[in-house]
């Protein structure tokens, strides 16, 4: 590994199918990041279904059992891994940037999220998934974590330390900002998990009209389903838009003209909204318990930082709704503490491949 | 429907399955379908590691995803297509083929030189016997795969022909002083024995090669014979050359010389039919001898150096002859009706 240059590079990754997501654009970012520094990377990834439980030790053998040591006839000189069970995959140079471990084991376990825990057999497959990765995430040459919340995650759990590093969002010099216009934007896939569904039920408490625009979708519309009936039955259907999936530039063209960014997740991983949010000059409203957000709004001075529930959610959106100059400001203020951060792909390449 | 394309493949390498898995995807999309490729990566040596990797196969699950029903796959190559699904339909492009028509081979054959070689293609060939009926139907890339399944696992299946890529932007030039050889470099493709074949022409006769060798001693081993052989004026090697370029060496060849031994199918053959050039081909090249009307579309030889300098000595001499060929090859194309609804419509009944 003195020269670094020309590696051939494998990144490793799971794939659940026709469901498109943070990890696809991270791991085609890290991809296209790579083949401009000079190296030759590809990216393979492994179907992933995690139900019935059992099923996820089979997939965890599989990973065992695949060999990514030669492409070709020729050396693979480095794998980078990103999602369990993919990270599971040998290679003696194996550097492991874990986006997240398989959260049901973790701190879904005994979540209303999560519902591994309900299984007859899910005890004994977290203890599997808890022993692989005491056992196999140790044998990586360099262990990264995609944040701080992730590498404490590791910590805690499996008493593993890892370093965070951040990235940027895809085509992160592509953003920009502009006047704030009367609504509140909320890109994101339509779970539980992003709880889109509190923001409605904080919407009915506001004081002031605030008016909330949804992008994004999911494969299970159940959920948007029940938000959209929500909206309804609280007569709020003038002041919500569900936009759906949109492209790129018209993403860019709602942050630019949001008043602020809505990101209340629960627990998430890392979140690009926060950091596209951060790059389009806007406050971010997140929750205490939000997770990967916590680590980028700086409360009062870049955005909002409110207890998961409607009437503390309903407050912060209508403390932005009412006080525009200090929206403006701290839009202004966490766009400075973006540039702050250093969160470049040059720095990434740097700490993946000393 | 939602439709998962099954394959296996060599990460840093993009080849003919690769392009027919993406062909594949936007046909299936185009009908109006929900598709995606899981392209799982094969290592095939050591051969000891292959049992592990059909295994790593048979663990995977894509009956669903988030709780909605993948209602489709299309396996298309060893060992992805071991992978279970209960609407599973395998397009086989080809089983292992070291393990069936290859194991003896002189240059391709890799299994017969381990000592666990035996043992390893018995369990590739169970595994194919045992699995591959799982799937509601089987069919494959020519009749020549066919062939090899029908004769090594018992299996029956269906030819099921595909388009080359673009084939609408393949167009007729003016016939130039040289025949066209496009593939990647190396024994099963028999560059070489065309090389010489051009020793013994009688005609001065000249091949423009295109494409990129497997590894740089096989280019060195071709290069090495040309120069030993006097012909360095009568070849060419263009290397890559970009999709465009290729129609063009195609359009103003005097026709296209393709002796592979037992080719799959052999995209070769069809683009030189889609810009009306005859084929010269061998009695062994497996594939293209579904398309190859001898004497009317080209020309089968014999696999020897004499017997393809024959052959294009013919079509160097007969240059009117060469030019009727390729029209009747063209015409011979658009009566096969490849076509991907047609290759749809069969996989997604």
């Amino acid at each position: 590994m003195a020269n670094a240059r020309g590696l051939r590079i494998l990144i490793a990754t799971v794939r659940v199918p026709f469901v498109e997501g943070g990890a696809e654009l991270h791991a085609q970012g890290l991809r296209r990041e790579l083949v401009a520094a000079g190296h030759r990377a590809e990216i393979v990834s492994v179907p992933f279904k995690w139900y019935p439980p059992r099923r996820i030790l089979d997939q965890m053998l599989a990973c065992r059992l695949l060999d990514l040591t030669a492409a070709g006839g020729a050396r693979v000189d480095c794998l980078i891994a990103l999602k369990f069970p993919a990270y599971l995959i040998p290679h003696t140079n194996k550097v492991v940037w874990v986006l997240h471990q398989h959260r049901q084991a973790y701190d879904l376990w005994q979540h209303p999220m999560g519902d591994l825990h309900d299984h007859p057999h899910g005890a004994e497959v977290r203890d599997a998934i808890h022993q692989a990765d005491m056992d196999l995430l140790p044998q990586a040459r360099r262990l990264f974590a995609n944040s701080r919340n992730v590498a404490d995650r590791l910590r805690t759990y499996c008493g593993i330390e890892a370093a965070p590093l951040y990235h940027p969002p895809p085509a992160a010099q592509e953003f920009y900002s502009g006047a704030a216009e009367d609504f509140l934007f909320y890109p994101s896939r339509l779970n539980a998990l992003k709880r889109q569904r509190l923001v409605i039920e904080a919407l009915a408490l506001t004081r002031a009209k605030v008016r909330v625009r949804f992008a994004g979708t999911d494969i299970d519309l159940g959920y948007q389903e029940g938000c959209m009936a929500l909206a309804r039955r609280s007569r709020l259907q003038s002041r919500v838009e569900w936009l759906g999936g949109i492209s790129e530039p018209a993403k860019r063209d709602l942050y630019a003209r949001s008043l602020g960014v809505l990101f209340p997740t629960l627990d998430e991983d890392y979140g690009y909204v926060t950091l596209e949010a951060m790059l389009a000059h806007k406050p971010v409203i997140a929750c205490a318990d939000s997770g990967g957000p916590l680590e980028f709004v700086v409360n009062r001075k870049t955005g909002l930082i409110c207890d998961p529930t409607p009437q503390a959610l309903a407050g912060a959106m209508d403390e932005l709704w009412e006080n525009r100059d200090t929206a403006r400001q701290w839009g202004e203020a966490g766009r400075q503490h973006y540039t702050d951060l250093r969160i470049d792909w040059g720095t990434v390449l740097e700490r993946l491949l000393p | 429907m939602k439709v998962l394309i099954l394959t296996s493949g060599v990460p840093f390498i993009r080849g003919g399955a690769e392009i027919l898995a993406d062909s594949l995807r936007d046909a299936v999309c185009a009908a109006g379908h929900q598709a995606e490729i899981v392209a799982l990566p094969f290592q095939s040596c050591p051969p000891s590691r292959i049992p592990e990797q059909m295994l790593a196969c048979r663990l995977l699950d894509v009956t669903e995803t988030c709780s909605v029903r993948i209602d489709r796959v299309i396996g298309l190559k060893f060992p992805a297509y071991l992978v279970p699904h209960p609407h599973k339909v395998v397009w086989l492009l080809h089983q292992h083929r070291t393990a069936y028509e290859l194991w003896d081979h002189p240059a391709a054959g890799d299994l017969i030189h381990y000592p666990d070689g035996p043992v390893v293609r018995e369990a590739i060939r169970q595994a194919d016997r045992t699995f591959l009926p799982e799937a509601t139907a089987i069919y494959t890339l020519s009749k020549n795969v066919s062939g090899r399944l029908r004769r090594y696992s018992g299996i029956d299946s269906k030819p099921l022909y595909n388009p080359p890529a673009h084939a609408p932007l393949f167009h007729k030039g003016p016939a130039g002083d040289y025949f066209f050889f496009p593939s990647r470099i190396n024994p099963v493709k028999r560059q070489w024995l065309v090389i010489q074949a051009l020793a013994v022409c009688r005609e001065p006769v000249r091949v423009r090669f295109a494409g990129e060798a497997d590894n740089e001693a096989q280019q060195a081993e071709c290069t090495k014979a040309v120069r030993e052989l006097r012909l360095s004026d009568r070849v060419e090697w263009l290397g890559v050359v970009s999709e465009e370029r290729k129609r063009d060496e195609y359009a103003n060849s005097l026709g296209v010389v393709f002796p592979p031994v037992d080719e799959d199918y052999g995209y070769v053959t069809l683009e030189a039919m889609l810009s009306s050039k005859p084929v010269i081909t061998c009695a062994d090249s497996g594939g293209p001898l579904e398309f190859v009307v001898d004497n009317q579309t080209g020309l089968i030889a014999d696999a020897t150096p004499e017997s393809i300098a024959d052959a294009m000595d013919c079509l160097w001499a007969g240059r009117r002859r060469a030019a009727t060929m390729g029209e009747a090859g063209r015409e011979h194309y658009l009566d096969l009706k490849i076509d991907w609804e047609n290759v749809v419509d069969k996989l997604l009944c």
